[in-house]
């Protein structure tokens, strides 16, 4: 076993539910633990937590929690918990909680500062939880977790208590999180959006059991994914700002150039990576290069498969970049047949739209 | 229909009326020791007069007062401290003379020792870690014990030993479930079957003490209650006052 | 003011704020853990013992106070249990009246504590272990904190339910000043003496006292709506 993993395999029987786990999960970048409600996720994270005791072993990055003869409890795991509805000490002030676990892990008078400024929290540190909003408290959550400088970040769906304001108030803090942390985060939710934006890599759950552990960009491939439940697939690529000129920000993708209103991704300095969610309604297919047409974005990209799309009358085809990050299409088989797709060609995506995680409205 | 429903009504009530006219009632406040003694003698009073019953109330001399002094409907009050009645009489609430039906006596007794080998200076003995009586702020019998253990010359020794019950039959309850080793109770209570058997007795000498008269009286109440009457005389009957002593309400002459 | 009672009123007045005030924070400590484990086991049984702590409510007061006398005399069981730790017998002492007061006001104690550790619940304890808190630590930095107004109800109800304590007093305390001759038994004496006068008085200084001191503790009860 690889020392930089979290290796479960757990199992947790209840009278009307069984749980069962045997997965070896990445040990950094945000994994995504997928699934309808009921599925077990949330129970999973509570076992990787010590917060429930099933049978089995569970290592984290080498170092034992939990085996045949021996059960680490939570409080002595290095690990940080958000829970759906923030649970803070209605007791204490904002500051009062996130020094309450600070002191108990040896770090009583560290510089928090930057962790406050992080989730915007600065203003708040005086009141009690009881006068804050529900988005201001997830974020006082949030940072009472991140404070214990934690080795793992345990995330059970911290936005679906929010309403889609709040939502998208603080999905920026979330992925600038994912972005300056370090740890692995693994990160419950049921919504496929938040997937899309945070996660790396993604475990889907069903019925106590896993489904499927894949790195993001095969997850989206998966025919039928439930990520997207019978909707337009959705690709997410990594791409690159790069300069601006007249108006429009250039970011690069494998080698090309795509072009997007400069003032709708106003943190996109040049060389920053971005994460760019590409739906395949979005995308339509030319032999040809077509430079007398409105659509600025054409990359090139190669066939990969065709396979049915959720409606029956349109196909999915999957084209590759020349760096293997994948994109989607979604067409008419009678598109399909007149341009005569099949694996192998070299054709153009032209993308009529282009949506940012994070920075960007869609 | 209705007519004849009307003249049944009127039948039964002139019937009931009637029955009533003839059977009397007696209400009597008793002093709580007094239960089985009082049974008795009812007892064999009803036997000679089947026309009239007794209901007879137990409790504390001192509340019986306050409630007749309030305007209670008993007939008869058996006192067991003759100052209550002789108070009903200031208030003119009491038909004819006052009547003692005993002096009361105290005894010492045990449950654990052998009482009646004991005296009072026995109460000083290191061996009896407490004494129980009734509280003297407000029970006769209490009252009588702290003179007698005064006038034989014990009271500096056994006052701290003593722990004060609310009644004698609490007093009791003391020894017996061990947590006091003697007892200053009174000699009705002693001789009460309940008790008897429990424990022996020392008959405390009535010179050592202030006399406890006890005695009844009739109430404004019962002015004109035949039966009552009859009642208050039968008490004073050899046969009545054989019922008495035997459960030791006794008065001067009858005993040792 | 102090020549409105006796000098032995003002001491049975003082003997029964000890008494209450003593009762009270043994309550604390006992009635805690009790109310804890009443408040958050699964077991089955939560029924009798919740049943049995609740007991003191339902029985009359004089027949506890009997039992209790025969139980604590030389031929029952917590009669044994001091004579087998070599301690003065409980009846006619200060500290028997505590003992039978912690059975009597048992239930004032437990059940608002009971409450309010239910009312916390089992999620600030999560947070609090997955913020590095060992279980006693948790409990005490957040269940009690959180759980405090249970603790103020459970302290006011057990202090003026002991301080108003009569039939059990009245059985097994012997009545002797200054060790277990409380107020109300000085009330009950006052009225079976036919002193009145005394028996109001004594009665209305008890009735402010104790009127006082719930106004004080309801008035510094915390006040939510505060930030």
């Amino acid at each position: 076993m690889a020392a930089d993993t979290i290796d479960l395999d757990l199992t947790l029987r209840w009278p009307e539910f069984t749980l069962q786990v045997a997965q070896s999960l990445p040990g950094r970048g945000v994994t995504a633990l997928f699934g309808h409600s009921g599925s077990g996720k949330t129970t999973l994270l509570r076992c990787v937590a010590g917060l429930e005791r099933p049978q089995g072993t569970l290592r984290f990055k080498g170092r034992t929690w939990q085996d045949a003869g021996s059960f680490v409890p939570p409080h002595r795991r290095p690990l940080g918990y958000v829970f759906q509805d923030a649970n803070l000490f209605p007791h204490l002030s904002v500051l009062g909680n996130l020094r309450y676990g600070m002191k108990r892990a040896g770090r009583g008078s560290a510089d928090i500062s930057a962790i406050v400024e992080l989730l915007g929290i600065g203003h708040l540190l005086e009141r009690k939880p009881a006068r804050l909003s529900g988005g201001e408290r997830q974020r006082v959550g949030i940072a009472r977790a991140l404070a214990l400088q934690p080795e793992l970040l345990l995330m059970d769906e911290p936005l679906s208590a929010l309403d889609i304001k709040r939502k998208q108030e603080i999905l920026p803090y979330l992925e600038r999180l994912h972005n300056e942390l370090d740890i692995p985060i693994l990160y419950v939710t049921h919504a496929p959006a938040e997937v899309l934006r945070l996660a790396d890599h993604v475990v889907m759950m069903g019925g106590g059991q896993v489904q499927a552990s894949l790195p993001l960009r095969e997850a989206v491939a998966l025919p039928g994914t439930p990520l997207f439940a019978g909707q337009s697939h959705v690709a997410v690529i990594q791409a690159r700002a790069d300069e601006a000129s007249e108006g429009l920000r250039l970011l690069q993708v494998a080698g090309q150039t795509l072009r997007v209103p400069e003032d709708a991704c106003s943190s996109c300095q040049p060389g920053k990576t971005l994460r760019l969610q590409l739906a395949a309604r979005d995308v339509s297919i030319s032999l040809l290069h077509l430079p007398e047409v409105s659509i600025n974005n054409q990359l090139q990209v190669r066939v990969v498969d065709i396979a049915p799309a959720a409606h029956p009358v349109n196909v999915l085809v999957r084209l590759e970049l020349g760096d293997g990050q994948l994109l989607f299409a979604e067409i008419t088989r009678a598109s399909r047949e007149r341009l005569e797709l099949h694996p192998g060609m070299l054709v153009w995506a032209l993308v009529k739209a282009v949506a940012l995680a994070g920075d960007l409205a869609a | 229909m209705f007519k004849r429903c009307q003249h049944l009504l009127i039948g039964a009530a002139l019937a009931l009326g009637i029955g009533v006219a003839h059977a009397e009632k007696v209400t009597i406040a008793a002093a709580a020791d007094l239960k089985y003694a009082m049974a008795d003698v009812a007892q064999a009073f009803e036997k000679t007069h089947p026309d009239d019953k007794l209901d007879i109330v137990y409790g504390s001399s001192g509340k019986a007062l306050t409630q007749i002094q309030q305007g209670a409907p008993y007939d008869l009050y058996f006192s067991a401290d003759i100052d209550y009645p002789r108070e009903l009489e200031k208030a003119g609430l009491v038909v004819g003379k006052i009547t003692p039906y005993a002096f009361g006596r105290i005894v010492l007794w045990s449950t654990t020792l052998d009482a009646s080998k004991m005296t009072l200076q026995s109460l000083a003995s290191p061996d009896i870690k407490h004494i129980a009586i009734a509280n003297p702020k407000h029970a006769p019998y209490g009252m009588r014990a702290v003179e007698a253990i005064k006038a034989a010359g014990v009271w500096d020794k056994v006052e701290p030993k003593l722990v004060y019950a609310e009644t004698v039959p609490h007093a009791a309850q003391l020894v017996e479930s061990g947590n006091a080793q003697v007892a200053v109770l009174s000699l009705s209570l002693v001789l009460n079957p309940q008790i008897a058997s429990k424990g022996k007795y020392w008959l405390i000498p009535d010179k050592l003490h202030q006399p406890l008269e006890q005695a009844y009286a009739i109430t404004k109440h019962g002015e004109h209650n035949a039966a009552a009457k009859a009642f208050a005389q039968y008490m004073a009957q050899p046969q009545a006052r054989a019922i008495m002593q035997r459960y030791g309400f006794v008065l001067p002459g009858e005993l040792k | 003011m102090s020549l409105l009672l006796t000098a032995e009123d003002w001491q049975t007045i003082g003997l029964t704020i000890k008494l209450a005030g003593t009762v009270t924070l043994c309550l604390f400590v006992i009635g805690t853990p009790i109310a804890w484990w009443l408040g958050r086991t699964t077991s089955r049984l939560k029924g009798p013992i919740g049943a049995v702590v609740a007991l003191p409510l339902v029985l009359p007061p004089s027949v506890l106070g009997f039992y209790l006398l025969l139980a604590m005399g030389p031929y029952g069981f917590i009669g044994h249990f001091t004579n087998w730790l070599g301690v003065h017998p409980l009846p006619f002492t200060f500290w028997g009246l505590v003992v039978a007061s912690v059975f009597y006001s048992l239930p004032f104690m437990v059940q608002p504590l009971q409450n309010a550790f239910e009312a916390v619940g089992d999620k600030p304890l999560e947070a609090a272990a997955t913020l590095r808190a060992a279980p006693w630590d948790a409990f005490f930095s957040v269940a009690l904190p959180m759980a405090l107004p249970g603790f103020l109800t459970g302290g006011i109800l057990t202090f003026a339910h002991t301080v108003g304590e009569f039939g059990v007093v009245l059985m097994i305390g012997g009545n002797l000043p200054g060790e277990t001759r409380v107020a109300s038994v000085q009330i009950y004496d006052h009225v079976e003496a036919m002193e009145y006068a005394g028996a109001h008085r004594l009665s209305a200084v008890m009735l402010v006292f104790s009127f006082l001191v719930l106004l004080g503790l309801y008035a510094w009860r915390p006040n939510p709506k505060k930030a």
